[in-house]
């Protein structure tokens, strides 16, 4: 298991190492450094600016100082934010981002688990075909239309809810709830396709046959078995989340990185682009790692294989 | 001889693509999908044949009239052919308030009222569906935003498509070591955060004149890789079959074997998977849009209606729903196709 988590982290560089430099020069090609957007300031301060960030040195100089600043976790001071680095803006904003991400997490399976289960529990019944429909409208819908339709009912016509800010408890719920309805309907959708392949396997029948209650059958047997393709799905599903997260957070106005990414790319700060595309990666990367590692503890015939 | 006789008795064989046509108009939800999504195309692409009102007139009295807003025409001389003015019911009756003959009601059951000499009557171009805050339309803007959502999906996914089915089928003919490597490539490019590239490469090439070329450019580039695998998927499997073998051994060339023997196999889930891809195209196209990222003003897809619609939803409910309302139903015909494509040509779901 260590060898297979060693070799992984190995990829992962090669990878990380070519993120890195597509980003790097596809930030350099961009039209309009990071000054041209704000007013006129005197030829002398921009000289100045331009001197103090480094950006007059020649570009291989510029490559490897910034790739040598990622590796040793010594960052230079942001265009957009002067005064701070892109690990101050990490530290503070992605805690935001990864509270919205679990949160809508647990509305996903909190839904999308009991209703797939009931729906294979009770095939071609009501139980079935209802939730079934309303997971297909669930996965068509995109999030964008979803969240301010949200925010139009529950927070303009019902006025139960605030409509932006992050602020009170209450405040969480929009957001999670339309990050999450999406990941609900998918996972309601893979849990019924899993538990009915697991409810067919011979195990099912023998279990029957020993007499386990159908609850047991059910909960116990068939759901290690079935739970499977949603485990598998929950690599795929962050760097959904993460896409989501940039549009949640601009609808509701939430102070995470995902908007923070947005307008640095907007305001065309290199360095803090590269810093969240790095970063985004990574994750991505440990994520995918750990559901591997997940998949191959919770199915015997992979670990033993 | 009697074998002869047998085949002759025997109804005429169906086609595989007949065959799958007659599974497919079977199915309920895929004929109405199919439906919804040829209306949808025809609505979009023929409504400046018969729609009245242009995307891009603005009006600024008519800013942000709700649904079925009548239009009165104002003119100072009855004989006139062309109006003078248009005006709103309201504007027409915060003018006339004192005047007994002033009745909006009037003017919209087709009464031409002659206040003062000045002449009303009503517009024949009603909006249906109101217009947006600068007075322009919404039903015409949404069909123009919809050539554009819908022209996006069409050729990001024919860029992926044409991507995907070369590399996928090289990648499986060739086979060996050629086979393995650009299959690790797909893989790796899989692992990559691909909505922060483009919208990086969005940031990149803001403002340039080929914006729209370039939002499905980028769109196509990143969605081939699932084509790859299934092009390539079904190539290997093909290729050690019987039948090529057999085609093979007689001598037949290796492009007709390509074109006649290969390439209608791969055919079904390539036209699946095209079907699927569309909706999930306009996706991504309307997320960037939605972000700000994607098609620029004066250009408009559903996205930038959607966007807009959310900015002001508070006061202008509708501005939101009727956009969304269009996406989500052509979003819902496209996904409902192409399952039912899937389930009438996949070969893997009739066999089981």
């Amino acid at each position: 298991m260590l060898r297979f988590i060693l070799i992984r982290l190995g990829q992962a560089i090669p990878i990380l190492l070519a993120i890195y430099t597509i980003t790097f020069f596809m930030v350099r090609a961009a039209p309009g450094g990071p000054f041209s957007q704000e007013r006129k300031v005197a030829p002398h301060i921009l000289e100045q600016q331009m001197e103090y960030y480094g950006f007059n040195d020649p570009t291989y100089i510029q490559y490897f100082r910034t790739l040598w600043q990622h590796i040793s976790f010594d960052f230079p001071p942001l265009t957009s934010y002067p005064g701070l680095t892109s690990k101050d803006i990490i530290l503070d904003t992605f805690p935001v981002s990864l509270e919205l991400g679990i949160l809508a997490m647990f509305v996903a399976i909190a839904i999308g688990l009991p209703v797939g289960i009931l729906a294979a529990a009770k095939k071609n019944s009501l139980l079935d075909y209802a939730p079934m429909s309303f997971a297909m409208i669930g996965i068509c819908l995109p999030t964008f239309v979803i969240g301010p339709l949200l925010a139009l009912l529950l927070g303009v016509w019902l006025g139960w809810l605030n409509i932006s800010g992050w602020f009170s408890w209450s405040d969480r719920i929009l957001p999670a709830l339309t990050l999450g309805l999406f990941y609900a309907a998918y996972i309601a959708r893979l849990t019924r396709g899993g538990m009915l392949e697991a409810l067919n396997m011979d195990y099912i029948r023998s279990a029957r046959a020993k007499g386990a209650s159908e609850r047991a059958v059910v909960l116990v047997h068939a759901l290690r078995g079935g739970i499977m393709p949603v485990i598998s799905f929950f690599g795929p599903a962050l760097a959904g989340l993460i896409s989501g997260s940039f549009v949640v957070e601009t609808i509701f106005q939430v102070p995470g990185l995902g908007r923070h990414f947005i307008q640095a790319a907007l305001s065309r700060d290199h360095s803090l682009i590269l810093s969240t595309v790095l970063f985004y990666a990574a994750l991505i990367i440990i994520a995918n790692m750990v559901v591997d590692i997940a998949q191959v503890m919770l199915n015997p015939k992979l670990r033993y294989g | 001889m009697s074998v002869q006789i047998e085949l002759e008795t025997e109804a005429q064989p169906r086609s595989p693509w007949k065959d799958a046509w007659f599974k497919l108009s079977e199915n309920r939800l895929a004929m109405i999908g199919l439906g919804g999504f040829l209306i949808m195309v025809s609505l979009c692409y023929a409504s400046p044949l018969f729609y009245p009102h242009s995307p891009t007139f603005q009006t600024l009295s008519f800013g942000a009239t709700p649904p079925l807003t009548m239009a009165i025409e104002v003119r100072y001389d009855a004989e006139a052919i062309e109006p003078d003015e248009t005006i709103t019911p309201k504007e027409f009756s915060d003018l006339y308030a004192e005047n007994p003959a002033s009745d909006v009601t009037r003017i919209r059951d087709g009464e031409i009222l002659d206040i003062n000499g000045i002449v009303f009557r009503k517009s024949p171009k009603t909006h249906l569906l109101g217009t947006d805050s600068h007075g322009r339309d919404l039903m015409a803007r949404i069909f123009q935003g919809g050539r554009i959502s819908l022209g996006v999906g069409f050729l990001a996914t024919f860029v992926s498509l044409l991507i995907g089915v070369l590399y996928g089928s090289i990648s499986g003919y060739v086979g060996g070591k050629t086979d393995a490597f650009m299959m690790r490539l797909v893989d790796i490019l899989y692992a990559l955060p691909f909505l922060i590239l483009v919208i990086l490469l969005m940031v990149v090439f803001e403002g340039s004149d080929h914006q729209l070329l370039l939002i499905f450019l980028a769109i196509g580039a990143v969605e081939w890789l699932t084509m790859a695998r299934i092009v390539r998927g079904q190539v290997v499997n093909l290729k050690n079959q019987e039948f090529i073998e057999a085609a093979k051994a007689t001598g037949v060339r290796t492009h007709v074997i390509i074109l006649r023997h290969l390439a209608p196999n791969i055919l079904g889930p390539v036209i699946v998977y095209a079907t699927l891809l569309i909706p999930a195209v306009m996706l991504l196209e309307s997320t960037l849009s939605f972000l700000g990222l994607g098609v620029q003003p004066p250009n408009a897809s559903w996205g930038t209606l959607i966007k807009e619609g959310a900015e002001k939803m508070m006061v202008f409910p509708w501005l939101l729903i009727v956009p969304a309302a269009f996406f989500s139903i052509t979003l819902f015909s496209m996904n409902f196709l192409g399952d039912g494509l899937r389930d009438a040509l996949d070969v893997k779901s009739s066999k089981d």
